[in-house]
């Protein structure tokens, strides 16, 4: 709107700083962005992240290395039971353990709903900020059948505290598996109801295409990773790349768009639901019989050193970095949050955006603020 | 309204003892009772209508969703509004301390006042149109815009900048809008060649105006979204980008009054809509009045459908599709009634060559 | 294009305007929650060892356990209280519960909302026999109800039916 009224005329404009959250309907938690607006157009954007901030690093150094799994679930939030995977997997790395097979698939199984789950409220949360209630509520809807399938195998709806040190903490209950079947249909059924209300839609279309276009270059310079790095042309993906638990025995195609705009990233996640959908179907038929559970011991006490370990979380790379003093608890816990780092774009591409695009945008970059502030 | 106006002013006239014009109806009572009988039934109306509206719209919108609404208080849900409105009147008020506070505290007065104005033009049906104007369009829309005067002191009143992001976009929407709004009457209006709200009605007694202005018909329910800043046309509030716009700052009984212009507006345009395009009160069988409100709300569902279904428009993009494609549009379809009229006329023999 | 995508998204919210709801009209109808669900706890102060593995296994102190030694050096449970505002859900107090069946569990209620801020403490005491109650008594405890917390230690205790109201108070 700025290209309308120009200084030549006369007509003097006078810039105004905005505060966008922390309390804001739309920043997805408590994330501030302290925006220099002229009229409508964003022309600098700031980020302000810390009001989460629960000292989760420090507070693990006081407790043991079993204590710390259930509070890792309460980074990411949407993807609760992302969280302790990579936890787990740097510690199996620090004390050597090796993980029984049959865990590794219902780690896989349970992940990849967790994944769906969290795709589903990204999906549903991109449109509620173009105020589309209606499609919000058949993702929401999706999302419920995978909720009662997590509530059913771990006990708990968002919190999923499903992995541990050495395996899974519980078997399948009986009658899983063709729930999952019948809520997998159930889910893509709405998801496909989604798709042709949304996708194609010339108001959605318009608001998206070509906004806040990130190129692979930058994604790459960002440090951008998950599917908001897939939507810009680049198709990399640690379950691929570097496959960890039993990836490479799953057959899937690693999904990404190519221009990279806001619209790219929703897109991505839509395709990236179908194919998850497709590996929890294949690892339910590979689901070997046998131990999910490695033996280890009650008082935990790993030999000195120190060990790194990444997952592909739902939001891109979920890495943890454990030190050990060989005592009962971590010496030393960090973690690599990947809404973190993908959040670093936000003040690169605001300038020029419209309030209403900029909304658009930081919603397309999926970002959690559990797992921003940790 | 005229004749209200004369009536007070002969009897000012009698009173002060000056010279009568009409003085054989000296104290014309009647005509004041009347003209009161029809404001509280406009009122009363608004209240039921405004309740009515707000209960269709939560069951409307839970069905769209894959939900069943409200369906606690009161048969199938209906009290619930009332519910509502009651624990927001016992809710404080809060006015912002740097609040320019006349224009904070007239803002929600005035869009009440300019709801029940529209409601006493609507003809509900031969003999029951409160008032009756040779004028009727042009004052509904002259008053339907003075709506965006009130939303512009709420924002601008509660010096907030969210409140005036979303004050100054609803101006420039609602005026836009207006355009092609008006365009596509004035066809309706060539065809009848009346600006009464009653004889366009009336005239309509064998064909709709929708089958003969489909495109006018189309242009003005997208320009009626607009006006009501329903989505995908709901600048005004956008809760995503500027946390409830120009009623951020309003709570209480303040915040109900805004509320209830928003339901009454959509009932009046909705109830334009029928007068000029569905034949208003006319229908076999049940008395016109039924006929109009039944039109009426079945045209407001068709809305509501439009509205839980779609997204949020781009500001920019909203004015650009306004002034490139619908005002176009409409000045095109105003053309071709023109020819369409003189060559009906031409056909039915009314006019010579 | 050209309205296309808007038509099919009116189709699409037309037909599930149709199409059945998921609506659970909650107090009436209670959700058919799994076995696993974990909802709130319920405790068995009988078969309860004050081990104290639970409070130890606990990231954030949740449980505290409150006994005396009797004559013969055995420890004698006198009071288990947990906070649930702290409580994660996260189960390794189960896990870690020796006894089978376990002391502690998970049960599927789940509805714990409470009015009062002392609602959310979980606490379930165990009064003996005047003759065998030795050192620390409860004073609330004692001039509560005996009569309630006498019936609490058998019929309703072996449940581990907390539900709000503390018994005999904290």
């Amino acid at each position: 709107m700025s290209d309308f009224i120009t200084e030549a005329d006369g007509l003097e404009t006078q810039e105004f700083i905005l505060n966008l959250g922390p309390q804001h309907p739309s920043t997805h938690g408590v994330y501030r962005a302290r925006l220099i607006m002229d009229g409508e157009t964003v022309i600098s954007a700031e980020n302000k992240v810390g009001y989460l901030h629960r000292g989760i690093e420090k507070l693990a150094e006081g407790i043991t290395y079993a204590q710390f799994t259930p509070y890792t679930t309460r980074f990411d939030y949407v993807a609760g039971a992302l969280q302790p995977w990579a936890w787990c997997l740097a510690l199996e790395k620090l004390g050597n353990i090796v993980v029984p097979e049959r865990a590794e698939y219902l780690r896989v199984i349970v992940g990849e709903l967790q994944r769906i789950a969290s795709h589903l409220v990204m999906l549903g949360s991109i449109v509620l900020d173009f105020s589309a209630i209606t499609p919000w509520t058949y993702v929401f809807n999706a999302r419920e059948d995978i909720s009662d399938l997590l509530e059913a195998v771990s006990g708990s709806r968002l919190l999923v505290n499903y992995f541990v040190n050495g395996g899974v903490n519980a078997d399948l209950p009986e009658g899983w598996i063709p729930k999952v079947e019948k809520a997998l249909d159930s889910m893509l059924k709405r998801l496909d109801d989604f798709d042709r209300m949304v996708s194609g839609n010339e108001i959605f279309v318009g608001r998206t295409k070509g906004i806040a276009v990130v190129s692979a270059e930058e994604a790459i310079e960002y440090g951008i990773t998950g599917a908001s790095l897939r939507a810009s042309g680049l198709t990399f993906d640690l379950r691929k790349d570097s496959p960890y638990s039993i990836y490479d025995r799953l057959d899937f195609e690693v999904q990404s768009m190519p221009a990279g705009d806001s619209f790219d990233r929703y897109y991505v996640r839509l395709l990236e639901i179908r194919e998850s959908a497709k590996m929890v179907r294949q690892a339910l038929k590979q689901l070997p019989a046998g131990d999910i559970r490695a033996k280890v011991a009650k008082v935990w006490r790993p030999a000195p050193g120190e060990a790194y370990a990444a997952i592909e979380a739902a939001r891109g790379i979920m890495g943890y970095q454990v030190v050990s003093d060989g005592t009962v608890k971590p010496y030393r816990v960090h973690m690599r949050s990947p809404s973190f780092c993908n959040i670093g774009i936000i003040p690169a591409k605001a300038p020029g955006l419209t309030l209403q695009d900029f909304i658009a945008f930081i919603a397309s970059l999926d970002f959690v603020l559990g797992d921003i502030d940790r | 309204m005229v004749g209200f106006l004369t009536t007070i002013f002969n009897w000012a006239q009698g009173i002060l003892g000056l010279p009568a014009t009409s003085l054989a109806d000296a104290l014309p009572w009647w005509d004041i009772l009347w003209a009161f009988i029809y404001f509280v039934g406009a009122v009363i109306l608004l209240i039921i209508n405004v309740i009515m509206l707000i209960w269709i719209e939560r069951r409307a919108a839970g069905f769209f969703q894959e939900r069943v609404g409200p369906n606690r208080v009161g048969p199938l849900g209906l009290l619930q509004t009332v519910n509502d409105t009651i624990k927001l009147l016992g809710k404080e008020w809060i006015m912002p301390a740097a609040a320019d506070k006349l224009i904070y505290l007239i803002a929600p007065l005035l869009i009440v006042t300019i709801s029940v104005t529209m409601y006493g033009l609507l003809p509900y049906g031969p003999g029951i149109t409160p008032v009756t104007l040779n004028v009727g369009i042009l004052f509904f829309l002259a008053i339907s815009s003075v709506n965006t005067l009130s939303v512009l002191m709420a924002g601008w009143g509660s010096n907030n900048k969210y409140s005036l992001l979303g004050g100054m976009r609803t101006v420039a929407q609602i005026i836009s809008y207006e355009i092609p709004m008006a365009l596509s009457i004035i066809g309706i209006v060539m065809i009848t060649g009346s600006l009464d709200l009653g004889t366009i009605a009336s005239s309509q007694a064998h064909v709709w105006n929708v089958f003969i202005q489909p495109v006018a018909f189309v242009i003005f329910v997208i320009s009626a979204l607009a006006e009501l800043t329903k989505s995908p046309f709901d600048m005004t509030e956008a809760e995503q980008e500027f946390v409830a716009g120009y009623h951020t700052e309003y709570s209480g009984i303040r915040f109900t009054l805004f509320f209830m212009g928003e339901y009454a507006n959509l009932f009046s345009m909705s109830a334009l809509g029928v007068v000029l395009f569905f034949g208003g009160a006319n229908g076999p069988f049940l008395p016109p009045w039924v006929w109009f409100i039944g039109k009426t709300y079945v045209f407001i569902l068709f809305m509501l459908w439009i509205r839980w279904t779609f997204l949020r428009i781009r500001v920019d993009k909203m004015m650009k599709f306004n002034w490139k494609v619908l005002i176009p549009i409409s000045l095109a379809n105003l053309l071709l009634t023109g020819v369409g009229i003189k060559i009906w006329q031409a056909a039915t023999g009314a006019i010579k060559w | 294009m050209y309205g296309l995508g808007l038509l099919k998204g009116l189709g699409v919210s037309l037909k599930r305007f149709w199409m059945p709801k998921i609506t659970q009209k909650y107090p009436e109808v209670q959700p058919d929650l799994p076995q696993r669900s974990k909802g709130s706890f319920k405790y068995d102060k009988d078969t309860c060892t004050s081990c104290e593995l639970c409070s130890m296994a606990c990231p954030n102190g949740v449980i505290k356990v409150e006994w005396h030694k009797d004559e013969s050096g055995k420890k004698r449970l006198d009071r288990y209280r947990m906070n649930l505002g702290h409580c994660l859900f996260c189960g390794l107090c189960v896990e870690a519960c020796p006894t089978t069946p376990k002391s502690i569990d998970f049960k599927t209620d789940f509805a714990l909302g409470c009015w009062r801020k002392e609602d959310i403490y979980r606490i379930w005491t165990k009064s003996y026999p005047a003759a065998e109650a030795v050192a620390p008594v409860m004073a609330p405890a004692a001039t509560g109800s005996p009569a309630a917390a006498g019936s609490a230690g058998g019929a309703s205790g072996s449940t581990g039916v907390a539900s709000g109201a503390p018994e005999g108070g904290n």
